[in-house]
């Protein structure tokens, strides 16, 4: 459930691992919240890059919830890419794409997030 | 450890059983005496002392046989008095050599000695010997035979628990200081002044000539003992007839005393040996020649209390940090350490330490910390049971809020035949929200709902008694379609969501009579139906994100109409997200299959029973993560129809 940061210009680009539930998402959450409140004072955004996210539980679904919450409420984007098909039936399913923008890649996300952000991503 | 006895200048002149024997019993003709240190003093030894007391005049004295001829035989009696007292030759004989009679101290004043005794000039450095034992009488010898004396000592022992452990080496008479038979022995041979000065640790020092002997505040010294050598005894009887040749004195520091065992004068030594009294100043004399005494410094009582402290602080740390076996490990260490630095400092510096004390002590610390930190684990023991049964009664509780609440079908439904409904909730160990709920919303629809509250324990359980009942009177109250009443239930459940939980739900309106349904999904789990003659078919995933998800949404309502025998099942997400061992997922394509496998109109309980078991079967051992809930709904056609069959 690590959370490695890359960033690209005012994008912060965050890799979720493994499985996101119950027990680990609350830990998450503090982490992504840090994140989240970084890229919002840089007037940038957050894109969560979830190819290697494996499920979601409906807990997770909630840290999800909550994180695009006090994202709005601090003026700041989340922005989630790649999707592995199993969370993406999810996403589908609860009709997440109306909380978060889903984009099929990570480059389409920072593109949506920046010019800037996106050529960076090509530069890298 | 006793001390090897290498000094080979003490011998003991013995008045011993075979001295009684020949010469009869003690006490012996003091002319008789006198012959034995005449004896002695033909030897030339270094000095002379005397264990053997002489208080009061000779009974065989001339003159005290003279008194007693008187009256019968005058010019006997008055030849006799001519003759020199018995106590005037044992004087004379003592002069012939360096001689030190005893002294003994009294608790009480004897009035036959009122004065203090003969005693050498003592000089005391800055104020040492101040605490010396002081005994207010004491006992000495007729004033004839002091006349040829050269010196006084005494030879009196405190017993210190029946045992010689201390010997005073001075003691205090009013002015007179007196010192031990043993250091006078020496002092008189070296004819040295004897000065008692201060030295380390508090203790105090008797000097003469080359010799230091140190000894406690009180005058006591802690002499170490050698175990008893016969061969340093010399008999009185073979001396007095001439078959042990005096020349074998010389030079010698001769004592004279008892060992006839008629005579009482025995005392045990710290070895545990029972020796007689004279080999007690035997064993100090040859001490001071060697110089080997045993100190116990003024600072070793509260050395050794600092170390009970050191000791004590150190398992108070200690013992909580670490287990049973290893702080127990950790006194016996201490322990061995305490006797060793004992036994180093007694070997190497003739220092006397006690471990005992403070090993007890540390052992005492010990078992207090260890009663101590048993109870505080015991403590900890019962509080995580507590816990743990408050939890368990927590999810318990937890599970009989959301079991209760459950309707039965066949109860709700009890004599409509139009409709086949079963529900099946399992609820996991951990997280608890799924509910389902059907009722008659008037005498032809169904109302059914099946959902999940995000979340576990009883927070989830009661947001999800809350909700259940909230989405029950939307149903009732709202007219228009089923995402109308998801819409309205959102609104309210907002209202009472301070955890932020979300619901999805699948929500549907059943036409009893026509087949019609109309349903809504709030972000649940698609339901699948089933057609007379036809294959499982997921339902499309149309409608919305959860309940409370976002602040406000229209869910869309879907509408079709059942075929006659068509049956629909709705499910949560326990089902399709069941994982094995493996941690792989039921899935939506093992959920088809397992449909599939139904044959042709089943019973609705059939349904959920065979959903129920091949998930279980799929996730072994895997214990479920999730709540499983299962509602199965067949429409057997409108009560006209189901009355003409």
């Amino acid at each position: 459930m690590a959370l490695p940061a890359r960033r690209y210009a005012n994008a912060l680009v965050i890799g979720v691992t493994g499985r996101l539930d119950q027990d680990n998402c609350d830990a998450f959450r503090a982490d992504l919240m840090a994140h989240v409140e970084t890229a919002a004072h840089d007037g940038g955004a957050v894109i969560l890059d979830l190819s290697a996210l494996e499920y979601v539980s409906s807990a997770g679904l909630r840290c999800f919830m909550l994180a695009s919450r006090q994202a709005k409420a601090q003026h700041g984007r989340i922005f989630v890419a790649a999707l592995q098909a199993m969370v993406a039936e999810i996403f589908e399913i609860s009709h997440f794409n109306l909380v978060f923008q889903v984009f099929p890649t990570v480059r389409e996300a920072l593109a949506a997030a920046s010019n800037e952000a996106a050529a960076a991503f090509d530069k890298a | 450890m006793p001390r090897e006895r290498v000094a080979d200048r003490v011998t003991v002149v013995a008045i011993d059983e075979k001295a009684l024997a020949r010469h009869g019993q003690w006490p012996w003709p003091r002319d008789r005496v006198a012959d034995l240190v005449s004896r002695i003093a033909s030897g030339r030894p270094a000095v002379i002392g005397l264990d053997v007391f002489f208080p009061e005049p000779d009974r065989y004295s001339p003159q005290a046989v003279a008194s007693r001829l008187e009256s019968r035989v005058p010019e006997i009696a008055a030849r006799l008095r001519e003759l020199p007292s018995n106590d005037a030759l044992l004087g004379e004989a003592l002069a012939r050599a360096p001689a030190v009679l005893g002294v003994a101290g009294l608790e009480a004043k004897d009035a036959r000695f009122a004065g203090p005794p003969r005693s050498p000039p003592v000089r005391y450095l800055e104020g040492a010997g101040e605490e010396l034992r002081r005994y207010p009488g004491h006992l000495r010898n007729v004033p004839e035979i002091e006349k040829g004396a050269a010196g006084h000592g005494l030879i009196s022992v405190d017993l210190e628990g029946g045992v010689v452990r201390r010997v005073p080496m001075a003691a205090r008479f009013d002015e007179a200081t007196v010192p031990a038979l043993a250091v006078e022995m020496l002092r008189v041979a070296l004819d040295a002044p004897l000065t008692i000065a201060p030295a380390a640790g508090g203790t105090i020092e008797l000097r003469f000539g080359e010799y230091a002997v140190p000894a406690q505040p009180d005058g006591k010294a802690y002499v170490r003992y050698g175990h008893s050598a016969p061969g340093k005894f010399v008999s009185a009887a073979d001396l007095l007839d001439g078959t042990q040749d005096p020349a074998g004195l010389e030079g010698q520091l001769v004592l004279v005393g008892f060992t006839g065992l008629g005579l009482v004068d025995v005392v045990t030594t710290p070895l545990g040996e029972t020796v007689f009294g004279v080999e007690n100043h035997a064993q100090a004399l040859e001490a001071i020649l060697e110089g080997r005494f045993l100190r116990r410094v003024a600072l070793a009582p509260r050395i050794e209390a600092a170390l009970l402290v050191a000791f004590g602080l150190a398992l108070f740390v200690l013992v909580p940090r670490t287990n049973a076996t290893r702080s127990a490990a950790l006194l016996g260490a201490g322990v061995v350490l305490l006797v060793a630095g004992a036994a180093v400092a007694f070997r190497a510096f003739g220092l006397l330490f006690d471990p005992v004390a403070p090993a007890l002590g540390a052992a005492a610390v010990f078992g207090v910390m260890q009663a101590g930190s048993l109870a505080e684990a015991q403590r900890q023991r019962q509080q995580l049971r507590e816990q743990a049964a408050r939890m368990a009664g927590e999810l318990d509780a937890a599970k009989r809020i959301q079991m209760g609440l459950l309707p039965d079908p066949a109860e709700v439904l009890a004599d409509e035949r139009r409709v086949d409904v079963a529900a099946l909730l399992e609820p996991a160990r951990t997280v608890g929200g799924d509910f389902y709920d059907c009722f008659m919303l008037d005498d032809r629809r169904l109302f059914i709902v099946v959902a999940d509250v995000s979340g576990k324990g009883l927070p989830a359980s009661l947001f999800m008694a809350s909700v259940k009942s909230i989405i029950k009177s939307a149903a009732l109250t709202v007219e228009g379609s089923v995402g109308g009443v998801l819409a309205r239930a959102q609104d309210e459940i907002h209202r009472e969501n301070p955890e932020s939980l979300f619901v999805t739900a699948l929500a549907a309106v059943l036409d009893l009579e026509s087949g019609g349904i109309e349903y809504a999904n709030a972000g649940h789990e698609p339901a699948w139906s089933h057609q007379p003659r036809g294959q499982p078919e997921r339902l499309d995933a149309s409608g919305g994100p959860p309940l409370c998800v976002l602040d406000t949404y229209a869910y869309p309502t879907t509408a079709r109409t059942l075929a006659r025998g068509e049956w629909l099942l709705a499910l949560s997400d326990g089902a399709t997200e069941a994982m094995n061992a493996r941690k792989e997922f039921f899935g939506a394509e093992r959920l088809r299959t397992s449909l599939a496998w139904l044959g042709d109109e089943p019973a609705a309980q059939a349904i959920v029973e065979r959903v129920r078991d091949d998930v279980r079967r799929f996730s072994g051992e895997a214990e479920p993560a999730d709540d499983l809930t299962l509602l199965a709904i067949r429409w057997n056609g409108p009560q006209a129809a189901v009355s003409a069959r």
